[in-house]
């Protein structure tokens, strides 16, 4: 007997043809929102995750280090191991000069879980072969081809070592800056001397056995591997024990989310979820609304409540399977298209982005399980009323539930508009539906619109550079290095050749002190604990103070600070903040060894000095002393407000963290930084450049950087301006394509509304037109119903972005240091515009399609 | 022995000054087995007696017993039971469910009540009505007395204890309303069914074994 339900429930789902396609498109739509998101999420955090991965070369759980052989052997029969790759670290290549290269004896695993699986030729297998990546090869002077002979040099247990080698097989490096070249076996079988296990003693990391490995899971994994060093006899805390074995978990491999994504994936969940309720619910009230008397009728033979919600649930039940199947597949495809697109808008400084997503079971599950979830919140209501609404009152359901008095709303004796304006409100509830679907479109538009207009492009590009150009050593933008050293420098030649350009102007060098400047200290009253570690980086000793900030000390104990020297121009270009504000006269003065100019780091949002880091006041006297010797007592005269472009390059703050640690920043007139220090180290080049030369610059710079001085690297305003857009066009992306589904979700509520109301209508509409209403004047009331729904919309938008812009959004924008709150309204206006062309468009096409034949035919009929 | 009994039924619209008294008082009887019809001008009080009969609306004062069983007492589900099956209804307008064919609509009841139909029953019934030849059409395809005939087909199969008929021949011309009234006739005679039936037509009227009159919400004969 459930037979004719089902039989009665395919059959109305038949007839309705055109209202369920409706219903497909909004659950369809709705799927699409959530699968694309998802997959743009899931993507996003896949392809980031990939792309760090690559970046740190390796996507393991984790490693551990210093093994001997028996650990190293020991560790596979760990239970919650799955796989554990062999790498032993023999040294860093010296012959290598720009790229670092990391030469290893590594097995197949470790070079896959470590990106280094050659991608050209084959695995090592002789004594003699390796594997390099491309710019390995390349800064070893050869081009990667299979086969190639190259030289290696490094140093292991005190010997140097320089050994003819054949690459096997090459791959494209991931990370600029570091490779590895690697070995097998039969490398270690070869030469046993370099692979003499003596960590213990001399913390000489050849013969050393490391691994990263995979687990089978990952739950507690910090735990398990401390367990499992101390089961190996290893020390995983202290760097001084002979048997010290750090355990690291992967961090880029196993993160989990911030409070902040949680937040907002749950905001823009639900966001979805109220777009896509709005849209589905909207379609099911109507189709209830449509059925009512059909519903009454089922009630009055005998239909429970419980049947007419099971016969509507079904209906869903169909929708959803034709929809949500087909929201999944276009809005993975979408996602999946738009996944390099957001990558390449969020992602600048990764030159080898991965930016894929592969279809998952989770992925679709999850769209699924929200769009399903959202389609069942949209019926509730709607279901409720077809199986509560009376059997009698379900018969004479007319829809106006108003309960305004029609005499209010008489439209006798007015205009069109007037006319339409009375239709309005035949359904508050659904006018709402649509306004409430419009506004957000046009709200969330111009709330993206703000904030999109709020990256300070100029505020962020300034922080990052004063002038057109810096050119600097690789070593300054590497994020493993850093200028330390006097080999860091920048080459006199490549300045010179690079001033001898057209177009420059305002070009200056800037000196910095450097790893080897340890005689060279200063003393500004500020105490120390006393309390002292060694950088292995840079081989400084540091220092504490009582809040542990850390002090480079020089050869007599004192801080070294980062000190800089430049010329007047220079100098100009920094923002002073205290004490002598006039360039000119501060550094008259500071060349006549008369003071020097502190740098204080800021707080980027209000570009405020770090009171942390605010630790000598103007006219305090720094004593300077040389060879232990106090030479200079200089007052400070000014204090200024430090970028990025002031302590290094960009965001890469390395090389100050490794010489002067917290210490002052220090600016001295060159003139006396070249008195001062015996070797003057430049570490920077700046300069403008006339517009119609910045291309040409550029082109210029990048292959000089190939040709001539691969250990020289730039940064342009340019090239940082175009990260920060970077933000900006991402903002844009995500907020209009938000936007651009409420608009949907409004433009396609409005079109069932309409189609509803022509379909309801028609006996009304027959009746006007046989008293002499043209179908102009029938097409125009119906367009006034459109526009007035846009009209609303935009009003209630355009005052609600308003107020927004002003307090939320202004909040948010006002809490990120790359905004400056821009108050627009341009990208809701920008939405009016086209709602009201739309809403205007669908009621003239809407009556075209579905109100054909006489006045006498649809007088005739009947429901 | 009677099937129906009604006591002071009344239905009031509305409060106040506005208040509509759309049945007001009505106390009656009804047979098994015998047709009744209510008959009076329009907004009498016909339609809305026999909705009360029919369990659709709540009386504001006074009780309808059908089989022994006061209305009044059910709870909604109970009452939507009570009506899928012991009340058939045949309407003006047939409201067949256009997506059904004819077996089907007559069939569709039972099947809400998860009810094996009588087979037997129901070719007799059908045959009866001259449907025989169109149980697999849609109402579409059938004419205005064929729409009438399933639904009248509808309203026997779970033979109920009582069949209310709301002007069920009033939209047809006179020779097809005579047709359909003589079929229902002759049905309910055939299975002695009881039947309350709404018209404004005397002649149908004169089939019945008792006339109703009703003027104001009130019993005038």
């Amino acid at each position: 007997m459930d037979d004719i339900l089902k039989t009665l429930t395919r059959r109305s789902f038949a007839a309705s043809r055109a209202r369920n396609w409706i219903a497909v498109l909004a659950i369809a739509l709705t799927a699409v929102l959530f699968t694309a998101i998802t997959t743009i999420v899931i993507g996003t955090a896949e392809s980031f995750t990939l792309t760090i991965q690559m970046q740190k070369m390796s996507q393991s759980d984790g490693d551990l280090r210093y093994m001997t052989e028996e650990q190293f052997e020991a560790l596979h029969q760990a239970d919650f191991i799955d796989t554990a790759g062999l790498r032993m670290p023999v040294a860093f290549l010296t012959n290598a000069s720009r790229h670092n290269i990391e030469f290893n004896i590594e097995d197949e695993i470790q070079a896959e879980l470590t990106f280094c699986v050659p991608t050209h030729g084959r695995t090592p297998s002789a004594a003699n072969e390796v594997v390099a990546s491309d710019l390995a090869l390349r800064d070893l002077g050869i081009e990667p081809e299979v086969g190639a002979e190259i030289m290696i040099a490094f140093t292991a247990h005190g010997q140097h070592y320089t050994l003819p080698m054949i690459v096997s097989g090459w791959y494209e490096a991931l990370n600029s800056q570091m490779s590895v070249l690697w070995a097998g076996t039969a490398f270690r079988e070869e030469h046993p001397e370099i692979f003499r296990y003596t960590f213990s003693a001399d913390r000489e990391l050849a013969g050393t056995y490391w691994s990263d490995f995979t687990v089978r899971s990952t739950l507690n994994l910090e735990k398990k591997l401390r367990e499992l060093v101390f089961g190996l006899g290893g020390e995983p805390d202290d760097m001084n024990a002979p048997n010290y074995m750090p355990a690291v978990v992967n961090q880029v491999t196993n993160t989990r989310p911030s409070f902040f994504q949680i937040t907002a994936t749950v905001v823009f969940a639900a966001l979805f979820m109220l777009c896509g309720y709005l849209l589905i619910y909207n379609v099911f009230d109507i189709a209830v609304m449509q059925d009512i008397r059909r519903f009454g009728l089922y009630r009055t033979i005998g239909m429970s409540r419980k049947q007419v919600r099971r016969l509507i649930n079904q209906q869903a039940f169909w929708l959803s399977c034709i929809g949500i199947p087909l929201g999944l597949l276009v809005g993975f495809f979408t996602g999946k298209a738009a996944l390099p697109l957001i990558m390449n808008m969020v992602v600048t400084e990764y030159r080898h982005l991965a930016a894929d997503v592969s279809p998952s079971s989770a992925l679709f599950l999850t769209a699924a399980a929200l769009t399903a979830l959202t389609v069942f919140c949209s019926t509730r209501k709607p279901i409720r009323i077809a199986a509560n609404t009376p059997p009698i009152d379900a018969f004479r359901y007319v829809e106006n539930s108003g309960g305004r008095r029609a005499s209010r709303k008489s439209a006798l004796g007015t205009s069109i508009p007037r006319l339409a304006w009375s239709n309005l409100g035949r359904n508050r509830q659904r006018t709402a539906f649509i306004m409430l679907s419009l506004t957000l479109c046009v709200v969330l538009l111009n709330c993206a619109g703000t904030a999109a207009d709020s990256v300070d492009v100029e505020k962020e590009t300034a922080f990052m550079m004063r002038t057109d150009f810096a050119v600097v050593n690789e070593a300054s933008t590497s994020n493993f290095k850093g200028f330390v050293r006097r080999s860091d420098a920048l080459k006199a030649k490549t300045i010179a050749d690079i001033a001898a350009r057209p177009g420059i102007t305002d070009g200056s060098v800037v000196y910095k002190n450097t790893a080897e400047d340890t005689n060279v200290t200063y003393d500004f009253g500020h105490s120390l604990t006393g309390e002292t570690y060694r950088n292995d980086s840079s081989g400084l000793t540091f220092g504490y103070d009582h809040v542990y900030n850390h002090y480079g000390l020089g050869d007599d104990g004192r801080m070294i600070c980062n000190v800089y020297g430049m010329a007047e121009n220079a100098l100009a270009r920094m923002d002073l903040r205290e004490g002598e504000t006039n360039p000119h006269v501060l550094y008259e003065k500071m060349a006549a060894g008369d003071g020097i100019l502190v740098g204080v780091g800021v707080n980027r949002r209000d570009m405020s000095f770090v009171p942390m880091l605010d630790l000598a006041d103007v006219g305090q006297i720094i004593t300077v002393y040389k060879n232990g010797t106090p030479i200079m007592e200089l007052p400070i005269l000014a204090k200024a407000a430090l970028n990025g472009d002031d302590q290094e390059i960009g965001f890469t703050v390395n090389g100050p963290n490794e010489i002067g640690g917290d210490g002052l920043f220090l600016y001295l007139p060159a003139n006396i930084y070249e008195k001062l220090y015996e070797q003057p180290t430049v570490y920077k080049y700046s300069f403008n450049i006339e517009d119609e030369y910045e291309a040409e610059m550029t082109a210029f710079l990048e292959d000089y950087m190939k040709t001539t001085d691969p250990s020289m690297n730039y940064l342009s305003a340019q090239s940082a301006r175009k990260s920060s857009e970077g933000t900006q066009q991402m903002i844009r992306f995500v907020g209009g394509f938000v936007g651009l589904i409420f608009g949907l979700a409004g433009v396609l509520n409005l079109i069932n509304t309409i189609i509803t109301t022509i379909l309801t209508r028609r006996q009304e509409f027959a009746a006007m037109e046989s008293v002499g209403m043209t179908r102009r004047q029938l097409t125009g009331m119906m367009v006034w119903e459109g526009v007035y729904y846009a009209a609303g919309a935009c009003l209630f938008g355009l005052v609600l972005a308003a107020a927004l812009n002003l307090t939320l959004v202004k909040s948010l924008v006002d809490s990120m240091w790359q905004f400056t709150f821009h108050f627009t309204l341009l990208p809701a206006l920008g939405a009016c515009v086209v709602l009201l062309l739309v809403s205007a468009v669908v009621p003239i096409l809407a009556l075209r399609c579905f109100r054909k034949g006489s006045i006498v035919e649809q007088l005739r009929i009947t429901e | 022995m009677d099937i129906v009994t009604v006591q002071n039924l009344k239905k009031y619209f509305g409060s106040g000054p506005r208040q509509v008294r759309a049945v007001d008082g009505i106390s009656l009887s009804i047979e098994k087995g015998k047709l009744t019809a209510v008959i009076g001008a329009s907004g009498s009080g016909k339609t809305t007696l026999l909705n009360l009969i029919g369990g659709l609306y709540k009386p504001t004062e006074g009780t309808v017993i059908i089989d022994g069983v006061n209305l009044g007492r059910l709870q909604e589900e109970e009452l939507t039971i009570f009506r899928r099956r012991k009340i058939g209804f045949v309407f003006q307008d047939c409201n067949l469910v256009p997506e059904l064919t004819v077996r089907e609509n007559i069939l569709f009841p039972l099947a809400l009540d998860n009810s094996r139909p009588d087979m037997i029953f129901f070719e007799k019934l059908t045959g009866l009505l001259g449907l025989q030849e169109k149980l697999d059409d849609f109402p579409y395809m059938l004419s205005g007395g064929g729409q009438q005939c399933t639904a009248i087909a509808r309203a026997l199969i779970a033979r109920p204890a009582i069949i209310l008929a709301d002007e069920p021949t009033g939209s047809f011309d006179a020779k097809t309303s005579q047709n359909v009234a003589g079929l229902l006739k002759m049905t309910t005679d055939t299975f002695h069914q009881t039947l309350i039936m709404i018209t404004h037509n005397l002649e149908l009227a004169q089939l019945a074994d008792y006339v109703v009159r009703l003027q104001d919400g009130r019993i005038v004969q």
